[in-house]
């Protein structure tokens, strides 16, 4: 009891000392130093686990009140509008939650906006300092180091999840390293209704996140200072790369035309394809219970784009973005303080390991990770791939970019449906989408 | 704009008048045979109070923000976001899908406006009729209605997938249903189902209207011996008028902001096909952040819409009732 | 079949569409809107990954989706909430919109046509117009009024309120205009007041007008989510926004919860037609009252 009181008076010290200059209205009194307070955090519904959502909201309010005295109160978003327009609203009139869980690529367009707390050193120490995280996981936290809103509270990279019986019975060793390996094991996989690749062209937050991916190897990061480099002939080399798979590779269904994520995911699910990319720790739920339960994989991504069998020079490896939960602090909120206590409470190793164990996403905290990766073999590989996760560009332009990027698939989805997507097509709104990104990337370079 | 002696007040008053009511202006216009020139206008203060509150003020505030550039760099401190004159609207029509999406929209609303009117009239008449089991089936009438529109995007999302029950079902008569969520047919899978959802707000309207024609015009048809045909056409649907316009403006102004249904069944971004304008401007809104821009483009399609619905009002005469009462 | 309505006028001369007609447009619109309808009920009952490779006859049928919802989402709170709101504004509008229109039909003012078309025009002003502006007016009534809007049931049913009552006056107005004014004027005569009329005579007359407009302000707010989801707090939510949460949450989850789905859209339609079921017999009433 005392020890756990001496902890929470040294916590409460260093928030005082620390946000001194904000002259922050608690004054002593140990760990009820903020009792009547009620902090108030809006994040992300867990869809997929509702029941231990809840418990796991009451573990940490009862640990935070334990903590700090004061309580926390949840409200949960359960889709990016319903998200944006809270944002949005609570920006302009100047009152809401006083934490936001937002999504990493999210984090730029949140910075760019000026309304979170900047956090300097001495917030960061009183979250438990940067080095508490995996390194990777902290590029999406702001610009540059010195300048940076948001703190890693969840990580879910993106990986390959292979059908292990499948590979097997075709005589395959392992999962490939590069794309064109990729292809050819699809290709021997690939018989009657059953495909060697499940794709979710018309999912909307997966399509351009390969684009970025082929891009990146290829050795162009979209926006380079500021410039945008969406006309560059790697981006129209993607885009052919990744509508091929279908309609030249016939290594996917062509129903995947019609697929989000969570189609490719069932399909993957009941057998009929061998291989699943751009997928996450986050269908683990349901692959257990499904008929491929006993003989599934994951691994990274493979690291050499299409039709190379090297990285090219000034290629990154890069497979993942840089993915999941960021928290911010607004900067209207009058209760900083608290607000950093609750990051540091739930970004800790203890709070983080069991938020990884609840809802099978990754720990932010390196500590957390490193249990996690020793515990269950299955995870080994995502981890790896997020320690090797890549940030996406930080700028306040990245949004529109983002969109553009996945239109231009949308666009496509008919043709790829019908077996081809006229080049021209992609060439043109290509050109396009340069325009529109250039201009906001100046305006971002303009608000700077 | 003169005003009344307070002896206009009614002395009974119950409402919430006591002391914003009293000044009640006396119209100069032309009056029916029958309206009076004095009246309790005060009886609309509570109506007109919140539409300023709720609608009017804010509308202002849109206004201003669509002359500024409101973005998410300026959005913290909108009040004092760049002022850019008309150069939202400028990239609006220059170089925005706004004169697609408006074109897109009205051919919409339109169209299904069109397609709900026979069913809502055919739907009403049916139900108007004493049978046994009417209360049941009025009430069924009413259910793709009462369906949230969220709802109903989601049930025919998840049942015209490529191997969703439509397709089932249409495979069993061999139809090979194909794709009803991309590509070219998006729009027309969009006009059917607001169809299915909004046909019974034409026949609730139309029923209503049905209501208030006299049993002795019925009586009075009977003896003459009309045709069902000839009483539909020279007695029911006329006295049907004002419903019926009622219903076709206010159905195509809903179809035209339905936002909630393209976008359950198409997500944004939407294919060119169906990126009507409510999706164009969320995208626009909350996907790139240019609220400014947005507001821009909802109040330019707003005008777009206004200039011909004003002339339609004018050209029905639905507004002023001055032909009816002279009839009546 | 033109024969058939004739034959027997006095059984039911208000009959417009002869018998097998009315059959046969009963019999499509029934099966136009059951057929859908039947395929969520059927649906609700099946696995989710039935649902999706679009069974229509289950192999199975199961009521864990129905036992499920319930907890899954506060659906009972969001009913809850969703009918009091909707109720109180159903009433209000109606109430206001009668007497709002009462005015515009019986008197002349200057601006009474402007005002008319204005109602009309404020139906084409796009929600997503006016969430931005309107939470900024209601987040600063604390400042000024000193009372909290945002989060609030009171905050919400104004909201609705006022985007019903552009609408409820129309249809008010278009159902007064027709109404004889001669019982007005006898009342008059018999000492009424302005607002004694509008009591004793108008509203019952327009009874049949009154529940139409109640309805469409009822649905008006059942149906909405762009403003409950702004507007509200997680106890404050109503049933649409609770049922658009746990569905848009879904589009994220590896596996949709199709039936569940499917079992908590029966489950908010059928308040509203159970409510239907009691006032559309006084949609009726308004007939039988036998007047004009």
């Amino acid at each position: 009891m005392s020890a756990r009181k001496l902890v929470a008076v040294a916590g409460a010290l260093t928030v005082a000392v620390s946000l001194a200059a904000c002259g922050g209205g608690s004054s002593g009194g140990g760990g009820g130093g903020h009792a009547g307070q009620t902090l108030q955090v809006y994040l992300s519904r867990q869809a997929s686990y509702p029941n231990e959502q809840q418990q796991w909201m009451q573990h940490v309010k009862d640990e935070f009140t334990k903590k700090t005295g004061a309580s926390v109160e949840f409200e949960t978003y359960s889709s990016a509008t319903e998200e944006q327009q809270k944002i949005q609203t609570s920006v302009v009139s100047g009152q809401g939650p006083d934490i936001y869980e937002i999504g990493t690529t999210f984090t730029p367009t949140a910075y760019s906006s000026g309304a979170f707390l900047k956090l300097g050193d001495e917030q960061w120490n009183a979250v438990g300092g940067r080095d508490r995280f995996v390194p990777s996981t902290l590029a999406m936290s702001g610009p540059d180091e010195a300048d940076q809103i948001a703190v890693p509270f969840s990580s879910l990279p993106f990986v390959l999840v292979y059908n292990t019986q499948m590979f097997t019975a075709a005589g395959i060793g392992g999962p490939p390293s590069t794309w064109d390996e990729l292809v050819a094991d699809a290709k021997k996989l690939t018989h009657g209704d059953t495909f060697g690749l499940a794709m979710d062209y018309k999912d909307p937050f997966s399509p351009w996140k390969y684009v970025w991916m082929f891009a990146q190897q290829y050795g162009n990061p979209l926006v380079q200072g500021t410039t945008a480099r969406i006309d560059d002939p790697t981006v129209a080399r993607a885009y052919d790369a990744y509508f091929g798979f279908l309609t030249e590779d016939r290594i996917v269904n062509p129903d995947a035309a019609n697929w989000a994520s969570a189609d490719a995911t069932a399909n993957f699910a009941s057998g009929k394809s061998a291989m699943f990319a751009m997928t996450s720790a986050s269908v683990i739920p349901t692959l257990a219970k499904s008929p491929v339960a006993n003989s599934y994989a994951f691994a990274p991504m493979p690291t050499v784009p299409p039709g190379e069998s090297a990285l090219p020079a000034g290629g990154v490896p890069a497979t993942t973005i840089v993915s999941g939960q960021n928290l911010v602090v607004a900067s209207y909120s009058t209760q900083q303080d608290l607000a950093l206590q609750y990051v540091e409470l739930v970004t800790s190793e203890a709070e983080q390991q069991h938020f990884s164990e609840v809802f099978g996403v990754l720990p932010t905290n390196a500590a957390a990770a490193d249990a996690i990766a020793s515990g269950k073999a299955q995870y080994a590989p995502v981890l790896e791939a997020g320690k090797q996760a890549k940030p996406t560009p930080f700028t306040g332009a990245w949004s529109e970019i983002q969109l553009g990027l996945t239109n231009i698939t949308v666009q496509s989805l008919a043709g790829l449906s019908a077996g081809s997507v006229p080049p021209d097509q992609v060439q043109r709104q290509l050109a396009d989408l340069q325009k529109t990104a250039q201009a906001a990337v100046d305006k971002a370079a303009a608000a700077r | 704009m003169s005003l009344t002696s307070p002896a206009e007040r009614p002395p009974t008053a119950t409402g919430p008048a006591g002391d914003v009511g009293g000044p009640a202006r006396v119209g100069t216009r032309r009056a029916g045979p029958t309206r009076r020139r004095q009246g309790p206008l005060w009886l609309m203060t509570p109506g007109g109070a919140l539409l300023l509150v709720v609608v009017v003020v804010p509308f202002v505030l849109a206004l201003w923000m669509s002359v500024t550039d409101l973005d998410q760099y300026t959005l913290r401190q909108w009040a004092g976001a760049p002022f850019l004159g008309l150069g939202n609207y400028v990239e609006a029509f220059t170089s925005g899908p706004l004169l697609h999406s408006v074109w897109l929209s009205v051919a919409f609303s339109v169209l299904t406006t069109v397609l709900t009117l026979p069913l809502g009239i055919a739907a009403a008449f049916a139900a108007h009729d004493r049978f046994r089991g009417r209360g049941l089936v009025r009430s069924v009438f009413l259910i793709p209605y009462v369906l949230p529109t969220f709802v109903v995007g989601t049930v025919w999302r998840i049942a015209l997938g490529p191997d969703g029950a439509v397709n089932t079902v249409l495979g069993s008569v061999g139809i090979d249903g194909g794709n009803w969520l991309i590509g070219g047919r998006t729009f027309w899978t969009l006009v059917l189902v607001d169809t299915w959802a909004a046909w019974p707000f034409v026949y609730l309207l139309c029923l209503a209207g049905l209501q208030s024609i006299g049993r002795e015009v019925h009586e009075a048809v009977a003896v003459d011996g009309a045709s069902w045909w000839q009483k539909t056409v020279h007695i029911v649907l006329p006295s049907l008028r004002g419903p019926l316009l009622l219903a076709v403006i206010i159905a195509t102004l809903h179809h035209l902001n339905n936002f909630t249904l393209p976008f359950v069944l198409f997500g944004s971004p939407a294919p060119d096909e169906v990126n009507v304008l409510p999706i164009a401007i969320y995208s626009t809104s909350f996907q790139t952040f240019r609220f400014g821009l947005a507001a821009a483009m909802s109040v330019a399609s707003l005008v777009l819409v206004l200039i011909p619905l004003l002339f339609y009002l004018r050209a029905v005469r639905l507004d002023t009732g001055l032909e009816k009462g002279a009839q009546a | 079949m033109t024969a058939a309505g004739r034959r027997r006028p006095a059984v039911d001369a208000t009959a417009i569409l002869p018998p097998g007609l009315r059959r046969g447009v009963i019999v499509v619109l029934v099966l136009l809107v059951l057929a859908p309808c039947a395929y969520i009920l059927v649906a609700s009952l099946m696995p989710d990954l039935e649902v999706a490779s679009g069974t229509v006859v289950p192999s199975s049928v199961t009521l864990e989706n129905w036992v499920a919802i319930w907890t899954t989402v506060p659906l009972a709170q969001g009913l809850t909430t969703s009918v009091v709101v909707c109720g109180v504004v159903a009433v209000v509008s109606a109430l206001l919109a009668v007497t709002t229109a009462y005015v515009l039909v019986r008197f002349t003012f200057v601006g009474r046509v402007t005002f008319l078309r204005a109602l009309v025009g404020l139906q084409s002003v796009p929600g997503t117009l006016l969430l931005l502006p309107l939470f900024v007016v209601y987040a600063s009534a604390p400042a000024y009024l000193g009372v909290t809007v945002v989060g609030t049931t009171w905050g919400l049913m104004i909201t609705y309120l006022t985007f019903a009552l552009p609408f409820a006056t129309w249809v008010m107005v278009t159902y007064i205009r027709g109404m004889p004014v001669e019982l007005e004027e006898a009342g008059l005569l018999d000492g009424l007041s302005r607002v004694g009329v509008l009591r004793r005579i108008v509203l019952p007359l327009s009874a049949p007008g009154l529940i139409v407009a109640a309805i469409f302000s009822f649905l008006l707010g059942w149906n909405d989510v762009l403003f409950a989801s702004v507007l509200t707090q997680p106890k404050t939510r109503t049933a649409a926004v609770v049922l658009q949460a746990f569905g848009a949450s879904q589009e994220g989850g590896a596996l949709p919860l199709y039936g569940q789905v499917m079992s908590s859209a029966v489950v908010c339609a059928v308040p509203v037609v159970i409510l239907y079921l009691i006032f559309q017999r006084y949609l009726v009433g308004g007939l039988t009252g036998g007047l004009k």
